[in-house]
């Protein structure tokens, strides 16, 4: 019965005379391909001919930082998606130019080097991994292309490291240390650090150390672990001596072994146990159990409605958020901070687009000038809550969020307001 | 006492005892993945980048059956059976048109797997990192640490699989099938060996035993699709330490390894603990190039 249709007259052609050629079935393939190619992008009906800005973005959807990039990819497509429900900007759509930089510092920084030569992209945003924001920044200066950074974390990237074309619209470790140590010299005087082993985590290893120092607290030993350390038992096993507290410094599935084979070890139980936000993102919730109850952390963004993201625009914000990972994450992950920090890095590359009447690249000059300074309000562009970037080394300082973790889910401790958390500028620019 | 007397009178031996423990389960876990490793290029000098790939699709499906079925020892034999049954079907596939040509064919088909099964399982598993609890959940003190008992038993699976295989090398008719073909093929062949399948049956054993230590590891660290990568670099070093096919030259070299960099790690960084390995590498490679444990013909 299945095949009863090869019988029918107007199959005869292509099925039974046998006259399915590789060429015809080439030739009917481009001629599929060049219709599509015919049929207009939905957002394309609505901006007419109008010419869109093509905002290029390298993250890694390959490789040991696929599973974070892809999350990444959602904040971003959400914002563009609502830039063009909602007009565009300056009347002109957005155009997303997403290239996988494979999780490898050399490979970004050739492909970012096309994005910059031959796709001319009018701005940057994404980075990922900090290794490769710092491989890349000096493409986009070179190119005077503005580039916001939407995920990397590596302090330096905003104090020695600095130039008048990279922003971040988000929180570096400094910040984040000034809002915690006050509560990790609560829990503990004396702490012992276990840091993921590169400069994202050596830096804010560096900040906690100076911090908990200020506020009266001692950092008595650290231990750094290489990033993709399949077995950490013999490098935690080595952590004994006189100390209260265990902080950890470690993201994405080296936080799940971080915090599962720290809690194996009896260490977790043992010591008061705190770190950073990242170990306890939700996509590693699932993986770490109940292992990880009573962990104390900060973040800037957690998914939960209580205190300042009980607001009408964060629900909305992130249900949408939520749908969307579904798609790409059968076990329906919640939204996490990557999701936030590239939703909302578009958003304020798109306002400052808006103010600076931005046209092109060669309007760059007056698009920086237009987000030094610029104050992003909390609403539905930044749900998050409120942020200004500072013009001195385009830092933004966002509100922190310092929880515990129990029960597979985050229970909001405080709130530290943005302007609690401010380290001064530590950048010059070139000229 | 002279300073090499003060040196080992200094060592923590708390901390010596349990490196040691550490070293060993670590290295049996390794020699797990290894086996397979050096048992496919022994055999049909293929060197398998998907390996690390099939050791984090054993995993996952480790993470499936457990989820259906809440035993543990029912994933492993399970997980184990399946990807033995996807390698067969993987060889037959792409593998066995391949025999007889330049053995750069089969690396770059052995990648191009690698990065298929790794995207598959992103595609498929998403960003979260999956869990599959451990069956025996208790812990022993050992000295400061509570050190938890299912790291013991794993490194007794572990010894246990590497031992029965090793029976089965020894006294089983594919056993010695397996043994004849790796000494010579065709040699084999023309005694009526049927070669092609002895290569299918060596690459499902391979990938079985991938899959094993994919389910055994799972609960340690979760499973994610990039964790094949962390584990397979150190078994390639393991296969050359101990000798390219040499299934006992890997295993020594297996727990060699993980002990030196358990006790290193008592004196250095761990960054400075896990180049060792290849300081160990590259000094084999150097002055004994088939490797610390290989036999005088292969």
């Amino acid at each position: 019965m299945t095949e009863k249709w090869k019988q029918e007259k107007w199959a005869e052609d292509i099925w039974y005379r046998g006259k399915t050629t590789r060429r015809r079935l080439v030739g009917w393939g481009a001629g599929a391909i060049g219709a599509a190619m015919l049929i207009p992008a939905p957002w394309r009906a609505a901006f007419g001919a109008a010419k869109s800005y093509k905002i290029g973005s390298e993250q890694p959807l390959s490789g040991a930082g696929a599973a974070g990039g892809k999350t990444a990819v959602v904040g971003l497509q959400m914002a563009a998606d609502r830039i063009n429900k909602n007009g565009g900007i300056n009347g002109r759509p957005v155009e997303l130019d997403i290239v996988d930089d494979e999780s490898s510092p050399a490979v970004a920084r050739q492909k970012s080097e096309k994005l910059a030569q031959e796709d001319n992209i009018d701005a940057h945003v994404g980075g990922f991994l900090s290794n490769i924001c710092l491989a890349c920044m000096p493409v986009w200066m070179d190119a005077k292309i503005v580039n916001m950074i939407s995920v990397c974390l590596d302090t330096t990237l905003t104090t020695t490291h600095c130039n008048r074309y990279s922003f971040r619209t988000y929180d570096y470790a400094p910040a984040q240390a000034v809002a915690f140590a006050p509560t990790l010299t609560k829990m503990a005087k004396k702490w012992y650090i276990v840091f993921a082993d590169y400069s994202w985590g050596q830096s804010t290893r560096d900040a906690y150390v100076a911090e908990i120092k200020k506020n009266g607290g001692e950092v008595v030993g650290t231990t750094g672990i290489p990033l993709n350390t399949p077995d950490m038992t013999p490098f935690l096993s080595k952590i004994s001596g006189n100390f209260d507290g265990l902080f950890g410094i470690d993201f994405g599935k080296d936080g799940v072994t971080l915090a599962t084979q720290a809690y194996d070890l009896g260490l977790t139980k043992k010591y008061k146990w705190a770190g950073d936000g990242s170990i306890s993102e939700s996509t590693n919730l699932l993986a770490i159990g109940n292992k990880i109850d009573g962990f104390i952390a900060i973040n800037r963004y957690i998914p939960v409605f209580q205190g300042p993201l009980d607001t009408p625009y964060h629900r909305t914000w992130f249900n949408e958020a939520k749908q969307r990972l579904a798609k790409i994450d059968p076990s329906g992950p919640l939204p996490d901070k990557y999701v936030q920090s590239n939703y909302e890095a578009l958003n304020a590359l798109k306002i400052g687009m808006e103010k600076s009447k931005f046209q092109g690249r060669s309007d760059t000059m007056k698009l920086i000038e237009a987000l030094e300074g610029l104050e992003l309000k909390a609403g539905p562009d930044f749900p998050q809550g409120d942020k200004m970037i500072r013009k001195e080394d385009h830092q933004a300082f966002p509100q922190e969020f310092i929880f515990e973790v129990s029960g597979g889910t985050y229970h909001l401790r405080e709130t530290v307001p943005g302007a609690k958390t401010i380290v001064p500028p530590a950048c010059t620019f070139s000229a | 006492m002279g300073a090499i007397g003060q040196f080992f009178h200094a060592i923590p031996l708390d901390l010596i005892i349990i490196q040691t423990v550490n070293g060993l389960v670590t290295g049996m876990i390794l020699a797990l993945i290894a086996s397979g490793l050096t048992l496919i290029f022994g055999i049909m000098d293929v060197v398998n980048f998907a390996h690390g790939e099939l050791f984090m699709l054993g995993a996952y499906i480790g993470f499936v059956l457990f989820a259906a079925t809440g035993s543990f020892w029912l994933a492993l034999v399970g997980s184990s059976l399946v990807v033995a049954i996807l390698g067969a079907a993987l060889q037959i596939a792409t593998l066995r048109p391949l025999i007889g040509r330049d053995p750069l064919n089969t690396i770059l088909v052995t990648f191009g797997i690698s990065l298929i099964l790794q995207n598959y399982a992103l595609w498929q598993f998403g960003s979260t990192v999956r869990r599959v609890p451990q069956p025996v959940s208790q812990q022993f003190t050992l000295f400061y640490l509570q050190y938890p008992w299912y790291r013991i038993l794993i490194a007794f699976l572990s010894a246990a699989i590497i031992g029965a295989f090793w029976a089965f090398l020894k006294y089983g008719k594919f056993g010695i099938w397996i043994r004849a073909t790796a000494q010579d093929r065709v040699m084999a062949q023309a005694m009526g060996i049927p070669v092609p399948w002895v290569y299918t049956g060596v690459f499902a054993i391979g990938a079985a035993m991938a899959a094993a230590s994919g389910v055994l590891f799972a609960p340690l660290v979760g499973v994610s699709h990039t964790m094949g990568l962390d584990w397979v670099l150190q078994a390639f070093i393991v296969v050359v330490v101990g000798g390219m096919g040499n299934l006992g030259g890997s295993i020594v070299a297996a727990i060699f390894i993980s002990l030196l960099e358990a006790y290193a790690s008592i004196w250095l960084d761990p960054s400075q603990a896990v180049i060792l390995s290849f300081v160990v590498l590259i000094l084999t490679l150097l002055f004994r190039p088939t490797g610390l444990f290989a036999s005088a013909t292969r």
